[in-house]
């Protein structure tokens, strides 16, 4: 009786040291770290699955053998890990003339109209067509840069997949979401760069310095309207994305707030790629924000805004829910605001305090988590043993099929995760990339080198080669032009902006540097029977073991089994060892295309 | 903050119901109405197609209201000239680049529903498309209007009866019951696979025990794709139009293509995507430039529409979540507003102006038009008077319609 007594009492004395949310006996919801009895390799696996892009299984075990202690602190402090950093090999693309660069093609052609040249290039004095070199370069920049970013996109990717410090490019990957900046608006692949490399650099840091670093981030103030954000004349985009999106939350501040913030903002711009205040362009008046009053500067707002309690809770939150679960409760969300806010916002603290816990361990939290686009195609490319990206498929044509564009995040609140990665198109897009994968394109026509989506645009050349007049080259047939845009797209003498087009293509093609386009070299056989696998079934089962983390029903593995017998044509792989690739690979399509394989 | 004071929210919710109930021209007999309803039962044919504007499209200087002098004080630089304006009449004319519209309105199928919006606005893009998207503000609702309104009226959930074509499925749609059909680009909505593949990649996906929610879900869109699958793409393949839907189509010809080939849906939405209208700065030429296209887009619609004979089964809702402040600001943008036009446009329509102007000179406190029409009864209109539901259970209120259809 006693001694049950005890027990009861150490239970209750527990309950209350799991702190305010109420810990369901499977630890959800419990932010105390697992005990060292919960750190098996499938918890390791989990762990690698969340902090990075999959373990490989030498990987898992390697950190199995860890204490979770240690285990979390190599992927959390991956400044300690030793790396071969391989930098953006640029194309060189940018020339001083083209800065600053106009918000649009009329605005380049007015402005050339206006002073005789833009964009360092100068008007015809006389003949044909005297602003086409100008509206040719507008619109080399524009294709040039754009090129230049998928570049960029493969870059990180290759990062991604090499990497010996994963979870720095997945922080870069949140922050890339939580911060979204589109190179549709910035149209300067070399800023984007540069906030890509913010991320890396700071993404397990304070918080303050990363946001400091991204409110002053030449790409960010491009894409939130800092050029013309002003004294006297405030523009509040910046102000309101920092308190809705990067901050607080909608619901914790007012429109007033946004106003007022917007004016400490003011004379916050790049100078190329450099951040500076020009003092003339800032407001040093009084102002008031969330009910701090001064002469407050852009660093006092945002000090400002990280001492009001939403802030903590929306930062903890995001964090939470991109690397756990989506549904949170209201008491572990303030858990883990106060985790954050008392180490003074330091990402590595709660980052730590999640990967350890017991609710990261729980039921609910493991193999629960619909793989967002970049991760599941990243991870995929490494569980097949792959030490580089494909050029074919092409990294951000499949990216982009599956939702997720690198670079080019939908609006400012970037992706939405989840339930939203999944549609019925979606669904087959992922089982598409694995088609791709097992047999690549070999008909693929690399976007970078042929414009293809481009309206009409591969028409245009055969038929200036043919000798046409640029006019009726550039006329639209076969078509009855009722539409006001196919219209105005001509009418002006000066240039012929549809050449234009065509000619920055050719402009920009020629100087942007080729992505390899190699095929992955899929070796799927060796890969197996290093699992130890002998048979059909086991073969089936190394792949499911090695690719999916949710247990598949028994009727999906009997069929999957079944087909790889058909086509290897008996059960044994040694039997079929001089031709075992192939059926590997279609089995392993079907793998991939299970509903179950986009969970993680 | 005065915007949020008690007593200008009880002034503007006074104000709203006012004129919700005054408004005679909504208020249809109840045996009118339900005659109405009853022969929209008789027409399963019906359809309604809604395009969202996003990013807040600036109405005023969509269909500028040349007539008031207001407009030119509080947009000195931004304004558009009367003589530049397509005017439709005495007071309203649409943008230089809404050829589109300004014949789709003359032509008599356009309705355009004036102050549009809702009590205490957000000017958060993604609040305020929630607000529209769910139609019930401030509520956290789970489920989108044109979701819970196929659960109304297609109880037996038939597939594809509710499509949506975007990269990610809007809220818009979201259903208790039904799962909307969702894709992007109709020729790859197919799941490739060889010959011996087939059976195993077409089968059903397998029932686990104590198998985890997402995966449960998985494996419900998984079998909406299946189904799917083949009507789509072979719709898209079978579809060629020579009309000319301008330089961005939207996705309105491909809606246009399942029309043709007979699809049971009866709902369909898209967007003109990623906050698109969102223009702060320098928004003149691009600003037009945006209304253009979708103009070019939507007339194009319209006209293939008459082309494949579905001109009179086919209505059509454009809407953004908010309009733009009165006010120019001084980068030659205009930031988040409030009230703004909704369109309703069709051969069914009966065209003209609905609902009262708001005032450009009585602003609320943050300096924005005060809403004259509830949003939800141009929603209702289109669940009433055209599609045959019950709006007060759909929209989970009395929204009285426009005398709008018939």
């Amino acid at each position: 009786m006693k001694c049950l007594l005890m027990l009861r009492l150490a239970g209750a004395l527990l309950a209350v040291t799991a702190l305010a949310a109420s810990a369901a006996p499977d630890g959800q919801d419990d932010l105390r770290p697992i005990s060292a009895a919960q750190w098996t390799p499938a918890a390791a696996a989990h762990l690698l699955q969340r902090a990075g892009f999959g373990g490989l299984p030498n990987e898992i075990t390697a950190l199995a053998a860890l204490s979770p202690q240690q285990a979390v602190h190599q992927l959390v402090r991956w400044q300690a890990v030793p790396e071969d950093f391989v930098a953006f090999d640029e194309s060189g693309l940018h020339d001083p003339g083209l800065e600053p660069f106009p918000a649009s093609r009329p605005a380049t052609t007015n402005a050339a109209k206006r002073d005789g040249q833009a964009l360092g290039v100068a008007n015809k004095p006389g003949g044909n067509r005297r602003l086409q070199p100008v509206t040719n370069t507008f619109f080399y920049w524009l294709r040039a840069s754009k090129l230049e970013t998928q570049r960029l996109a493969q870059w990180w990717a290759q990062r991604m997949l090499v990497t010996p410090r994963p979870l720095q490019e997945k922080m870069a990957l949140f922050w890339h979401g939580h911060f979204a900046t589109s190179e549709d608006k910035v149209r300067d692949y070399r800023k984007l760069l540069r906030q890509n490399m913010l991320f890396r650099d700071k993404g397990n840091g304070r918080f303050r310095e990363l946001l400091i670093g991204v409110a002053q981030d030449p790409a960010m103030l491009a894409f939130l309207d800092a050029g013309v954000n002003v004294k006297g004349a405030p523009n509040e985009n910046f102000a309101r994305e920092i308190m809705e999106m990067f901050t607080l939350g909608e619901g914790h501040y007012s429109e007033a707030d946004i106003r007022e913030a917007a004016r400490a903002f003011t004379g916050w711009n790049a100078k190329g790629l450099v951040f500076a205040i020009d003092p003339a362009r800032h407001d040093d008046g009084i102002k008031r924000v969330l009910g701090r009053e001064g002469a407050l500067t852009g660093i006092d707002v945002i000090d400002t805004l990280l001492a009001q309690p939403a802030a903590a809770e929306h930062i903890a939150g995001r964090l939470y829910q991109y690397f756990v679960r989506q549904d949170l409760s209201p008491a572990l969300r303030r858990e883990l605001a106060a985790v954050l806010r008392n180490s003074g916002y330091d990402i590595a603290v709660l980052l730590e305090t999640i990967f350890l816990s017991r609710d990261f361990h729980a039921p609910a939290s493991v193999a629960t988590r619909i793989r967002p686009p970049v991760e599941l195609v990243v991870a995929t490319y490494r569980l097949a043993g792959l030490t580089q990206i494909p050029g074919v498929p092409d990294f951000n044509a499949v990216t982009e099929s599956l939702g997720q564009k690198l670079f080019y995040p939908p609006t400012v609140a970037g992706w939405a995760q989840g339930r939203s990665w999944i549609t019925p198109g979606l669904l087959f897009a992922r089982s598409n990339f694995a088609y791709d994968l097992v047999y690549p394109d070999i008909n693929f026509i690399p976007p970078d080198r042929a414009p293809t989506s481009e309206f009409k645009i591969n028409e245009l050349g055969d038929k200036l080669a043919q000798g046409l007049d640029v006019t009726s080259a550039t006329r639209l047939d076969g078509m009855e032009l009722n539409s006001t845009s196919m219209q105005l797209a001509d009418r002006d003498e000066e240039f012929n902006t549809r050449l234009a087009s065509y000619r920055g293509w050719q402009m920009a093609i020629e100087r942007v540097k080729p992505v390899p386009r190699t095929l992955a070299r899929l070796q799927l056989g060796p890969l197996v029977q290093a699992d130890g696998a002998k048979t059909a079934s086991q073969a089936v089962d190394a792949l499911l073991r090695r690719f999916v983390v949710v247990s598949v029903a028994p009727a999906t593995r009997a069929r999957l089994v079944a087909f790889l017998e058909r086509e290897l044509g008996t059960t044994d792989l040694q039997a079929a060892r001089s031709y075992l690739d192939e059926p590997l690979r279609q089995t392993l399509h079907l793998i991939l295309a299970l509903p179950e394989y986009q969970l993680g | 903050m005065h915007s949020h004071s008690p007593a200008g929210l009880n002034r503007r919710a006074l104000l709203q119901a006012g004129l919700a109930g005054a408004s005679g021209l909504g208020l249809l007999p109840g045996a009118l109405q339900q005659a109405l309803a009853a022969s929209a039962a008789r027409h399963p044919e019906r359809i309604l197609v809604v395009l969202e504007l996003s990013g807040g499209n600036d109405g005023l200087n969509t269909l500028v209201p040349y007539g008031d002098d207001a407009y030119y004080r509080q947009r000195p630089r931004l304004g558009i000239k009367p003589a530049q304006l397509r005017r439709i009449d005495q007071h309203h004319g649409f943008n230089p680049g809404m050829a589109g519209f300004e014949r789709l309105y003359k032509d008599g199928r356009m309705a355009v529903v004036h102050g549009c919006g809702y009590a205490q606005p957000s000017f958060s893009h993604f609040t305020s498309m929630a607000y529209w998207h769910t139609a019930m503000p401030n509520s956290g609702e789970e489920h989108g209007w044109m979701g819970r309104l196929a659960d109304a009226i297609d109880p037996q959930n038939s597939a594809e009866y509710l499509v949506n074509i975007d990269e990610t499925q809007s809220l818009a749609v979201r259903a208790r019951k039904h799962l909307p059909l969702t894709f992007d680009d109709p020729r790859r909505f197919t799941r490739k696979g060889l010959f011996e593949q087939r059976s195993v990649l077409d089968a059903a996906p397998d029932a686990q025990l104590g198998s985890n929610a997402s995966l449960g879900f998985m494996r419900d869109v998984a079998q909406s794709a299946r189904d799917s699958s083949t009507r789509v793409r072979e719709a898209w393949a079978r579809y060629k139009t020579p009309v000319d839907y301008g330089i961005v189509a939207l996705d309105l010809p491909k809606i246009a293509a399942l029309i043709h080939a007979g699809l049971p849906t009866r709902l369909y939405y898209s967007a003109y995507r990623h906050n698109a209208f969102d223009t702060h700065v320098q928004q003149a030429e691009q600003h037009q430039r945006l209304l253009s296209y979708a103009s070019d887009a939507v007339s194009g619609f319209m006209a293939d529409l008459e082309r494949i004979g579905k001109a009179r089964d086919v209505t059509l809702l454009v809407f953004s979540e908010f309009g733009r402040r009165v006010a120019e600001n001084t980068s030659l943008g205009t930031d988040h507003g409030t009230a703004n036009h909704m369109y309703v446009i069709g051969q069914p329509v009966r065209g003209g102006h609905y609902g009262a102007l708001p005032s450009l000179t009585a602003l609320d406190a943050s300096d924005n038009l005060i809403h004259t029409t509830d949003f939800r009864r141009v929603y209702a209109t289109l669940i009433d008077g055209w599609l045959g539901g019950d709006a007060a259970a759909v929209l989970r209120g009395q929204f009285a319609p426009f005398a709008m259809f018939g």
